[in-house]
């Protein structure tokens, strides 16, 4: 090769050829990501604007507990046509309880579950079973939530009524609420069995990433599957169980039609002092309640409302993807790159 | 110098030829001819005695003391024998090398000698793997695995501190996990014994994945080394290391044979000169040879042996 095809001149206009190449991609990808950013602010800012009126007229007393929501919401609907009449009043603590309750019980109970089960399926489950399990469980997290609301309305709930809700049950709470079946206790179960899958097939993928060269220096250290299963594979995958974890969540926050059918979608705030039968009354939690109330959003204090709610939706995921990028970062530090 | 036999019921005498191999394994500081320590008479406890292994420089006789031994072992993944009746034995104070060609069953044997092999689906074992007289099935797998320790090619950290790295057998030992503070000696030690304490001694709670390969494996040394085993076994230990790296480990390897019996599998026949006491050659499964070091790179008895050792095949 001649020296003097590599003369200055010559290796700039190609470098240049190449960059602006390039360049016209980042600055397509640029402005896709920049528009998707500039469409979920304004989204954000939109909602945080409709859903002012319903904050400032209460204060801090809208996350607060008093009188029958339900009540109050109806007044919001009927507010009198005039703006400066219009009817704000709220004390939203019943819906904001039931939405960390089943939310809360049914994640918990689904990372226990999911992590257990994921271990089984990529360690101890027979290659048959397993070429079964997998695939299902990846359907099942594909299965719309209304299925489950329809199964869970025309079957778990009947059973729940007809054997755990005896006569003097129903008497002894007669004065507040009724049972008929649609409680929390349906609701936890269905949401649990509804994020289960998505939780299951993160973290099997995980698990299954994880080198099997750590598993087999714990081995060669003298540690038991079980063992070195706990103390090494499921250290390694905590990033993922996090993420895993963000994901349900989310879904288990937005999910609304199932719970408004299986959950009794009455605004009330289940009283643990009940004994058993708190697993059995009814709850709401907000996105059943926007979903509800549908049908009165023409009207406006009662839209401004469902935007509050919206509004707290929104900052309830945009709280959890905070938390769970800052668990996986501090998850991840003995990790590295490693997976 | 003088080789002597390293299996006394042979007694054939090396044979005078002197293959390019030879210069390689005499001007090594670090092989065989063990001007080792006098074992002391034969141990009742041990059953087997201690046999004589070369003369020191006094001309006092030099013993190796059996740590473990195969009798008649033979491993099959199915139908498929990878082992086949071997007979070896792994003595304190030396440095056993098995080489061999791909797939002649070496690395197969060593994770034998813990028991690691069960791991593989469809294993099946005949014949005995003894541990200071006893068969290696009346242990405790995880009582046999922290006597024979294990290094493999790979090195293989776990993703956690450097200190929880080597402390982590301990903590796994027991139900109880010990505190740090009973931990940090032992842990402190095993980093010495495997050369890494120099190193890392400022920084015992950074991630042990960001240290080096070369790093990395002493590290395994040390995880090995903190639940003290007699017995250590190297699979390829060197082979994703460079050059350097390798001496270094190699180095390791020839300070600790005083204290831990090492096998170790490798490919790399001038590592196995540099280090090796003793070597055992496999091929198709089958022991082919085994001897001291310098015998059966310099004067081996069988073909198989000669053309692999002299680069005909492998």
């Amino acid at each position: 090769m001649e020296a003097a095809s590599f003369n200055e001149v010559d290796l700039q206009e190609q470098t240049l050829e190449v960059d602006r190449t390039d360049r016209r991609v980042e600055l397509l990808l640029g402005a896709l990501a920049s528009t998707i950013l500039l469409l979920i602010a304004g989204m954000i800012i939109f909602v945080f604007v409709k859903a002012l009126p319903s904050f400032t007229h209460n204060g801090l007393a809208w996350f607060g507990s008093g009188g029958s929501v339900d009540d109050q919401l109806m007044n919001i609907f009927n507010s009198p046509a005039e703006p400066e009449n219009y009817v704000y009043h709220l004390r939203a603590w019943p819906l904001l309880y039931a939405t960390i309750l089943i939310t809360g019980v049914a994640v918990l109970i689904s990372v226990v579950f999911s992590v257990l089960s994921g271990i089984f399926i990529v360690e101890f489950a027979p290659e048959r079973l397993r070429k079964t399990i997998e695939p299902v469980v990846k359907l099942l997290a594909a299965v719309p939530s209304v299925i489950y609301g329809l199964i869970g309305i025309l079957v778990v709930v009947p059973f729940v009524a007809e054997h755990l809700i005896s006569e003097g049950r129903k008497e002894s709470v007669a004065y507040v609420i009724q049972l008929d079946g649609t409680s929390i206790l349906v609701g936890v179960f269905i949401l649990t069995i509804m994020i289960c899958p998505i939780m299951i097939a993160i973290i099997v993928d995980a698990l299954r990433a994880v080198p099997d060269k750590w598993v087999e220096g714990a081995a060669a250290l003298g540690v038991n599957r079980w063992r070195a299963m706990r103390t090494v594979s499921l250290r390694a995958i905590r990033p993922a169980i996090v993420a895993a974890l963000v994901l349900a969540t989310a879904r288990a926050l937005g999910e609304a039609i199932m719970l408004s059918m299986v959950a009794g979608s009455v605004g009330f705030a289940p009283n643990p002092l009940d004994g058993f039968t708190f697993f059995l009354e009814p709850a709401r939690p907000l996105a059943s309640t926007i979903v509800d109330n549908a049908e009165g959003l023409s009207v406006a204090p009662f839209g401004q409302t469902m935007y509050a709610f919206a509004a707290i939706l929104l900052i309830s995921s945009a709280f959890l993807s905070f938390a769970g990028w800052a668990a996986r970062k501090s998850f991840s530090r003995y990790t590295l790159g490693a997976r | 110098m003088e080789l002597t036999e390293d299996h006394p019921q042979d007694g054939s005498a090396p044979a005078a030829v002197v293959p390019p191999l030879r210069r390689i394994v005499v001007e090594s500081e670090t092989v065989p001819i063990r001007v080792g320590d006098y074992a002391g008479p034969p141990d009742p406890n041990y059953g087997r005695d201690p046999w004589q292994v070369g003369t020191g420089t006094e001309g006092e006789p030099v013993w190796v003391e059996e740590r473990m031994r195969t009798e008649d072992l033979s491993i099959a993944y199915g139908d498929n024998r990878a082992v086949k009746d071997v007979s070896i034995e792994v003595n304190s104070g030396e440095v056993l090398a098995l080489i061999g060609p791909s797939g002649c069953g070496k690395t197969t044997l060593l994770r034998s000698l813990n028991r690691l092999v069960e791991l593989t689906p469809a294993a099946k074992r005949t014949g005995r793997i003894i541990l200071d007289n006893q068969s290696v099935d009346d242990f405790d797998v995880t009582q046999l695995r922290s006597r024979v320790g294990m290094l493999f090619q790979q090195p293989n950290p776990f993703p956690m501190s450097i200190f929880d790295n080597v402390a982590y057998g301990l903590r796994e030992r027991g139900s109880k996990k010990p505190r740090r503070k009973i931990l940090e000696p032992v842990v402190v030690d095993a980093l010495e014994r495997a050369g890494l304490w120099d190193e890392v001694s400022s920084n015992l709670n950074h991630p042990a994945l960001a240290l080096s390969g070369g790093q990395q494996q002493r590290l395994c040394i040390a995880r090995s080394l903190a639940v003290s085993p007699e017995v250590l076994l190297l699979d390829e230990p060197c082979s994703a290391l460079d050059p350097i790296s390798t001496s270094i480990i190699e180095e390791t390897i020839v300070e600790l044979k005083s204290e831990v019996a090492i096998v170790i599998v490798t490919h790399n026949l001038q590592q196995a000169a540099r280090i090796a006491d003793r070597v055992a050659f496999m091929y198709l499964g089958d022991l082919v040879e085994q001897g001291a070091a310098g015998q059966v790179f310099g004067a081996p008895r069988e073909e198989r042996t000669q053309d692999y050792v002299g680069g005909g095949f492998g």
